[in-house]
């Protein structure tokens, strides 16, 4: 695969960062192209709980942008039931070949935290969050301990 | 110059100024034209009688220079001139030797009482009157075919202008206020050709003895040069020979001309800063005398232009004339320059669109304005002329605005950004593989029935074959394409007179179909159409024909018969023996019948035809096209299982689709069209491809730091997928996967990349596509009227959004619904919207401006309420075709909202 230099590399930088809120990464060695992970949010409300996302590189990879898919449901106004994410960094409009995965990741993660309500996929969420945050972080609590992965212990 | 000299050069100019002057004073009436060139040789002869005498000793004519009784000896040259006026007007006695035919090398400097030392033969550059025998032969149209060795008797001493001299007599004539002397030297230059064409010469660096320098562009001004600026004749002999060696000079400097162009500008502004501009008159009627003896010329002497390649300075000059537009110019004067220059041969023509490309997009734009306002002045003026028995195409002063137009439009494509050499080549193997393979192939099918290869190429224009500039190899001409577009006189265009004199040849007349770059793509539409239908035509009168002669069966048509469950097999298994068999038919009108129905073929049943076909074809589980949802357009697919056949079927689908007017709905790319055009898809191409792509390509061209290769880590191997989605890799060269990509390969990374994805990896299944297409459309002019993006417009037609259906299709959410207020109010101001706004609000909601396979309604749009009422601006979401919407409270909020909104927005963010 072409682009198989390059995912090794980001691949092994980004174990070897070790975050804390992305971990259990599980690539196939056969098919590098399709990574799992685990979103592990440390504020309110997502804190409770972890969520999967599955991150799919196109064979094109660095020059299209990669997909990335929550595999857990969540509470939250930018990403739709479906667990799609609207994430202007690896959008095919702004998507810059140079921009690292864990660049991706990060700015997933900082998404997750803080919600844009101005940009929402779910606009009934947006809503509640900027109406009534309480609500929101209460509806979205509870919605983690339903839904959500068990955090990693360690 | 010395001060000396400068007085010897005003006497001159006075002198020689009323000759001609009295003579351009009015327009010359082509009735008394001759009597009058007649008149002007009678007052000549007896100037120099009176200046130079007649040559005999002891002559015995009082009012000779010769003679012992001479009274006017020492006198001023206008004052000689004046009198060899009156001697005229007397019919005085004219010495029977004619002193010009006196060699004046042999009695040099009779008249002039300083620098007898020099010889005839020594440069002088500051020479201000050069005495030649005319060159052209305007003044007299007796002997209009004169050559340089023909005897004439009319000899002028031939004043030019320079810069330092207009400026000069400019200060002069202002401190004096008397414009008059400055209007003869307008007046007596501006008629002459030949004043023309030695005014304004370059100056050799240096001083003016650097005449034997090995320059060429110093050795060309020479020949004008070997005369001593105190003589006022030259051996014609001589002359002759120095014109020829500059003939064969000039041969080396093939984009050059010898005008000092600045030094022309500098002195045009000094003359249009002149209050008043009192010369205008003077000049028209000069230019008008110029443009007619020069247009006769060259009408009469098609070589006069190898005799003096000067005379192209003519042409230089006068088009740098700030006022040739001016209203003063634009009736007579300018049209009937237009006149003369379209008489320049071919070659002259064309070095003229080399010199004027090097002026610039300005210079050349500000030229093509002016013949647009010619034509147009033209059309207004003769409004309800127009119409029966005469059209535009019958107008001499518009044909020759035209043809000089296409100067102007070869100029510009001239200097434009063209391909490079290699690519042509590259293309033009390409091409002729692809012609190769279609004889190949048609000889195998039928022997008697293909024509000559000539007849099936298309006619190149002798322009673009000269300069070797094609429109199709330049992307961005010095003056955009649209600019060459006259839309009055597309309005007025009689398409039956324009194809009738599609092949004529004659100067007065003029068929737009041969300078297409002045139709609007409409008109050019209708011309083609016309021409296909008269094709149609013509096969069906000779299959009539054949049927007497030969006593076949008559196939006036292209009769296909398909079932509807068969669809693409019978369509492909008909059109294929077809092609086999004989192609011609395939020029035929198309007649579709449905297997059992009765409808029959007025159109609609072809069009139905057509889009069932490419429905069919394009459906992506037919594995023939890929799709890019991005763009919403179709491109072939590279790891395709179908035969050539199939893609060949298509071409001739799309080449059938234009034939017959029909437009059908297919999603290419333009870069299909120019590839059918024989060009190669290049970098620049896949945006429209692969936008993603393209724009990632182009980030790492723009990457400047070392650390390419760790940000990167690219190599010459590249990834894509099949059509069942598995990675493939291919090397861009041999060993991709070893290369790295670094700042100084990257370049070729980026242009292997986009040849392999636009012409590498669809070679095969582009050849068989295009093959077909050119089954069709070989005879057509699609290739000499159309650009690629025109081709476009006739396979798709233009695309209008139809934004009804949109709001039929349209869902919503979060609060909003069909009858919600606020929807109400979007899909009223959405309406009013004119097409380039709903372009832009397409562009923002859905992230391109192309309308997907099947129309506006199957673009699945998404309006969702976004809050209560403020001042936020409507944002999108252009991954899922999502326009979020404030519940604005009134119509005229939504309204500016929106329209900010769409008209600012090219970022994307979280806002």
């Amino acid at each position: 695969m072409a682009a198989t230099r390059r995912l090794q590399k980001e691949l092994g930088d980004l174990r070897k960062a070790d975050l804390k809120t992305f971990r259990n990464i599980i690539v196939d060695e056969s098919n590098i192209l399709k990574w799992e992970g685990l979103i592990v949010p440390d504020q309110v409300p997502f804190n409770k709980g972890a969520f999967k996302v599955e991150i799919n590189f196109p064979a094109e990879y660095p020059f299209k942008p990669p997909k990335v898919t929550f595999k857990t449901k969540i509470y939250h106004p930018n990403i739709d039931e479906k667990g799609q994410v609207c994430l202007p960094i690896i959008s095919p409009e702004h998507w810059k070949p140079a921009t690292k995965t864990d660049q991706v990741i990060q700015s997933l993660i900082a998404l997750v935290q803080e919600p844009e309500p101005g940009h929402p996929l779910r606009p009934d969420l947006a809503e509640e969050f900027t109406r009534d945050k309480k609500k929101f972080f209460k509806n979205a609590d509870e919605y983690t301990k339903k839904h959500s992965e068990k955090r990693p212990t360690d | 110059m010395s001060n000396n000299e400068k007085t010897e050069d005003q006497s001159g100019t006075k002198a020689a100024s009323i000759v001609p002057a009295s003579l351009s004073e009015s327009r010359p009436q082509t009735g008394d034209g001759m009597k009058r060139a007649a008149a002007k040789e009678q007052i000549e002869k007896f100037y120099y009688q009176l200046t130079d005498g007649c040559g005999r000793e002891n002559c015995e004519n009082a009012h000779c220079a010769s003679s012992p009784t001479f009274i006017l000896r020492d006198q001023e040259r206008n004052t000689l001139a004046l009198k060899a006026v009156e001697l005229f007007r007397n019919k005085a006695d004219l010495c029977g030797v004619q002193p010009s035919k006196v060699a004046r090398a042999a009695k040099p400097a009779q008249a002039s009482s300083s620098s007898q030392g020099t010889s005839p033969c020594e440069p002088s550059t500051s020479a201000c009157t050069t005495p030649v025998k005319p060159v052209v032969s305007f003044m007299k149209p007796s002997s209009s075919s004169s050559s340089l060795s023909e005897k004439s008797a009319s000899m002028a001493s031939v004043q030019y202008l320079t810069e330092e001299k207009i400026k000069e007599l400019v200060d002069e004539c202002e401190g004096s206020k008397s414009w008059s002397k400055f209007i003869r030297l307008i007046g007596a230059t501006f008629n002459n050709p030949e004043s023309l064409s030695i005014s304004f010469l370059m100056q050799p660096e240096g001083s003016g003895q650097t005449k034997h320098s090995k320059d060429t562009n110093t050795k060309k001004f020479d020949e004008d040069k070997d005369v001593d600026e105190k003589e006022d004749f030259i051996d014609i002999q001589s002359k002759h020979k120095n014109n020829q060696t500059a003939i064969e000079q000039l041969n080396l400097s093939e984009d050059d001309v010898s005008v000092d162009i600045a030094s022309v500008r500098r002195a045009f502004d000094a003359l249009m800063n002149i209050p008043d501009l009192p010369f205008i008159p003077a000049l028209t009627n000069a230019l008008t005398y110029l443009a007619k003896g020069v247009h006769i010329d060259l009408k009469f002497n098609p070589l006069i232009l190898k005799q003096n390649p000067q005379l192209l300075n003519v042409f230089v000059i006068v088009m740098e004339l700030p006022c040739l537009s001016s209203p003063e110019f634009i009736e007579r004067a300018f049209p009937d320059f237009c006149k003369a220059l379209c008489k320049l041969p071919l070659s002259g023509q064309c070095k003229l669109a080399k010199v004027w490309a090097k002026f610039g997009a300005d210079w050349v734009r500000e030229r093509v304005q002016s013949l647009h306002q010619l034509i147009t002045v033209r059309i207004v003026n003769n409004e309800g002329r127009w119409g029966r028995g005469y059209h535009i195409n019958d107008d001499a002063d518009i044909a020759s605005a035209t043809r000089v137009m296409k100067i102007l439009y070869y100029a510009s494509i001239y200097g434009g950004e063209r391909d490079s050499e290699k690519t042509i080549a590259e293309e033009k193997s390409i091409n002729d593989d692809d012609e190769n393979l279609q004889d190949m192939l048609q000889l195998q099918g039928a022997v008697g029935h293909s024509e000559p290869k000539e007849l099936r190429h298309q006619k190149e224009d002798p322009y673009a074959q000269q300069l070797n500039a094609y429109s199709i190899d330049c992307r961005k001409p010095l003056v955009p394409y649209e600019e060459f577009i006259n839309e009055l006189l597309n309005e007025y265009l009689d398409v039956e007179t324009d194809y009738k004199y599609k092949d004529d040849t004659d100067d007065t007349k003029i068929s737009f179909m041969n300078h297409s770059y002045i139709l609007t793509t409409a008109s050019k539409f209708t011309l083609m159409y016309f021409d296909n239908r008269v094709r149609m035509f013509n096969e069906r009168r000779s299959s009539i024909l054949q049927t007497i002669v030969h006593g076949l069966p008559p196939i006036p048509y292209l009769r296909l018969q398909v079932r509807r469950d068969h669809l693409i097999d019978d369509a492909l298994v008909a059109l294929e023996m077809t092609a086999m068999d004989n192609p011609q038919d395939l020029k035929k009108q198309l007649f579709i019948e449905f297997d059992g129905e009765q409808g029959l073929d007025e159109g609609g049943v072809s069009k139905e035809f057509f889009q069932l076909v490419i429905e069919e074809i394009f459906n992506i589980d037919f594995g023939m096209f890929v799709y890019n949802e991005e763009q919403n357009v179709f491109w072939f697919n590279p790891t395709s299982f179908e035969n050539d056949g199939q893609f060949t079927l298509i071409g001739i689908m799309l080449g059938l689709a234009i034939y017959n007017s029909t437009i059908v709905d297919v999603h290419f790319p333009a870069v299909v069209y120019r590839k059918l055009m024989g060009k190669k898809g290049t970098f620049e191409d896949l945006k429209e491809v692969d936008t993603t792509l393209a724009k990632s390509l182009q980030e790492l061209m723009d990457y400047t730091e070392d650390d390419i290769d760790e940000v990167f880590m690219q190599t010459f191997q590249i990834g894509y997928k099949d059509v069942f989605g598995s990675s493939l890799t291919h090397d861009l060269k041999e060993n991709g996967n070893q290369i790295n990509v670094t700042q100084q390969n990257k370049k070729e990374f980026t242009t292997l990349y986009a040849d392999f994805i636009l012409n590498k990896s669809i070679q095969k299944q582009f050849r068989a596509f295009k093959r077909g297409f050119q089954m069709v459309v070989n005879e057509s002019p699609l290739k000499t009227l159309f650009k690629p993006e025109e081709i476009e417009l006739l396979v798709c037609g233009s695309k209008e959004f139809d934004f009804s259906a949109l709001e039929q299709a349209t869902e919503y959410d979060a609060g909003f619904t069909a009858d919600h207020r606020t929807i109400k109010h979007f899909w009223e101001v959405v309406h009013e919207f004119t097409e380039e706004q709903k372009r832009k609000l397409l562009q923002f909601t859905t992230g391109t401006d192309k309308v997907p396979v099947g129309g506006l309604s199957k673009l699945k749009l998404i309006i969702a309420r976004n809050g209560p009422d403020s001042e936020r601006l409507p944002t999108a979401h252009t991954c899922f075709n999502v326009l979020l919407l404030p519940d604005y409270t009134t119509k005229e909020k939504l309204q500016e909202r929106l329209i900010k909104a769409i008209s600012y927005s090219k970022g994307f963010g979280m806002l």
